[in-house]
């Protein structure tokens, strides 16, 4: 255990005194919060509307967490399938090119203690990553606290901390297989592009699934992340979205081990 | 005196090109062991499977009693390992570089910086401690990568090749390094180079591969009186002799005779 913390710091170390880690943070805060200005920007409008036309839109069902803190959980899930593979990238890529994987491999380290180490510190990275977006229900319960009456107005927060929650399953899901193909080559570059293809095939699985139908739609609907996640930012916790994406996690990390563990025997 | 290594009929196949073939020999502690071979006959690979990187297609290999395949974490514990190119993370510091490897080797928590501290001092990185290694030369990559070898001194060091690329005051300096290393007594090495010179001052042993077979492996003093009659003629005689035993290749590398310059020309 104390060698996969070593490794998770490293990787840490090496996250942050390079650029990398500060880029995708960029890319992460842009994105969300331009889903965050146009969802209250929406939810302004429609306030507007409940006042002027309460017999169209009833006030008491507006409330920021449905219309604002849901909506850009679920949109930022995509971006999590773009910020990812650019971070775990690396993972294991960078040791083979660098050649450093020599000095892991011959250091008495467990190879899955290598995996999990790796694992752990890409996990640390996403955390602060997905983290970052958690300004925007703050800063908006900072606002909005008190108003309304019955749940309306403020931020709910079981259902933000549930929709966060559903956002890092899915990017620690979107990290394992990052690590696993990351894993399998000793190109950054390679390893970013088939991570970032196989992410948003899962994420857009349910676009497909519209256009299929019987039993290929469903195993679509299935298989696509977004219809996991949508049941969390909802606030509803099943036991089936946290199993399929504990599935995903589990099995990229075996494969990972496996994929590490092969060298000693090629 | 126990075996440090003791390799039995050791291959390694790539298909249908073996890069070594039936390996057999043993190190005993405390030896110094030259080993020599022209480039590609399997002196890296060799090494690699010592240190558990490289699995063989067959025989075996044992460092310290354990078998590398059987007890890998075993056979690491004993070893400090410095391949061809140093792995080292261009991106990290020499401290923080230096404290992962040590965290790695399992040295206690409350040793780590005077572990750091010693090795550095050894290897003479101390006034570079700090910096990111990436900036770093290549000379003091190399003395980098060789204070990683070293810390938490381990009984074996596997140096594959330690003085490619230095400049001739650092090569004395690792030489030296080195030498006061095997001075102390606990240390096992193994010493990969094409530097003959360096051979005939650290290593009592020498190892002749070639084409990934065993040529010789004696003292220098037992090579030298099989193979040039016991004159004090240097390594590098001896070497050509067995690499090359029909003189073909030294033919081939002799100087051309002035007149078909001349006619190129």
């Amino acid at each position: 255990m104390r060698n996969a913390l070593a490794i998770a710091k490293k990787e840490l170390n090496v996250y942050f005194t390079t650029p990398l880690a500060y880029a995708m943070f960029a890319v992460m805060t842009v994105f969300a919060s331009y889903f965050f200005i146009a969802a209250v920007k929406q939810f302004l409008e429609a306030s507007m509307m409940a006042m002027q036309m309460p017999q169209y839109v009833p006030a008491d069902r507006l409330n920021l967490t449905d219309f604002v803190v849901a909506p850009v959980v679920f949109n930022t899930g995509i971006i999590v399938a773009m910020v990812a593979p650019f971070l775990s990238m690396r993972l294991l890529a960078e040791e083979k090119r660098q050649r450093t994987f020599e000095l892991l491999m011959t250091a008495p380290v467990r190879p899955l203690e290598i995996v999990m180490g790796k694992y752990l510190g890409g996990l640390a990275i996403m955390a602060v990553t997905i983290g970052l977006t958690m300004l925007h229900p703050i800063v908006l319960s900072a606002f909005a606290s008190g108003s309304g009456t019955g749940g309306s107005g403020g931020i709910e927060w079981q259902t933000t901390f549930a929709a966060f929650g559903g956002l890092f399953l899915w990017s620690a899901a979107a990290m394992a297989i990052g690590m696993f193909i990351s894993s399998l080559t000793d190109s950054q570059a390679v390893a970013a592009i088939i991570s970032l293809m196989l992410l948003l095939l899962l994420w857009l699985a349910s676009w497909m699934a519209g256009g299929a139908d019987g039993a290929m739609r469903e195993v679509l609907t299935f298989l696509s992340a977004s219809q996991h996640l949508v049941n969390f930012v909802k606030g509803v916790f099943d036991l089936k979205d946290l199993t399929y994406f504990l599935s995903w996690i589990v099995l990229a990390v075996f494969l990972t081990h496996r994929s590490v563990e092969a060298q000693r025997w090629a | 005196m126990a075996a440090m290594i003791e390799v039995k009929g050791l291959t390694k196949r790539y298909r249908d090109r073996a890069a070594i073939d039936g390996l057999s020999f043993e190190v005993q502690e405390g030896e110094i062991l030259g080993f020599l071979g022209p480039n590609g006959a399997g002196k890296t690979t060799t090494m690699r499977i010592l240190t558990g990187f490289l699995p063989a297609t067959s025989g075996t290999a044992k460092v310290g009693g354990f078998d590398v395949f059987e007890n890998p974490i075993e056979v690491k514990r004993r070893i400090g390992y410095l391949p061809e190119l140093p792995p080292v993370y261009q991106d990290m510091t020499v401290r923080a570089y230096l404290k992962f490897v040590a965290e790695l080797k399992g040295i206690a928590r409350g040793q780590l910086k005077s572990e750091v501290e010693r090795v550095a001092t050894l290897t003479r990185v101390v006034d570079v401690l700090d910096r990111v290694i990436a900036n770093l030369s290549k000379g003091y990559k190399q003395r980098v990568g060789l204070a990683q070898a070293i810390l938490g001194s381990p009984p074996l060091l596997i140096l594959d090749e330690p003085t490619v690329g230095l400049d001739p005051i650092q090569i004395i300096e690792v030489r030296e390094l080195i030498k006061s290393l095997a001075a102390t007594g606990k240390h096992t090495i193994i010493l990969s180079t094409h530097i003959l010179q360096e051979v005939t001052e650290t290593c009592r042993k020498v190892l002749v591969i070639n084409q990934g077979k065993l040529v010789d492996f004696d003292t220098l003093d037992g090579l030298r009186a099989r193979h040039v009659d016991g004159k004090q003629e240097s390594l590098e005689q001896i070497y050509l002799k067995l690499i090359d035993p029909t003189g073909e290749l030294r033919k081939k590398i002799a100087p051309p005779e002035p007149a078909k310059i001349a006619a190129v020309n």
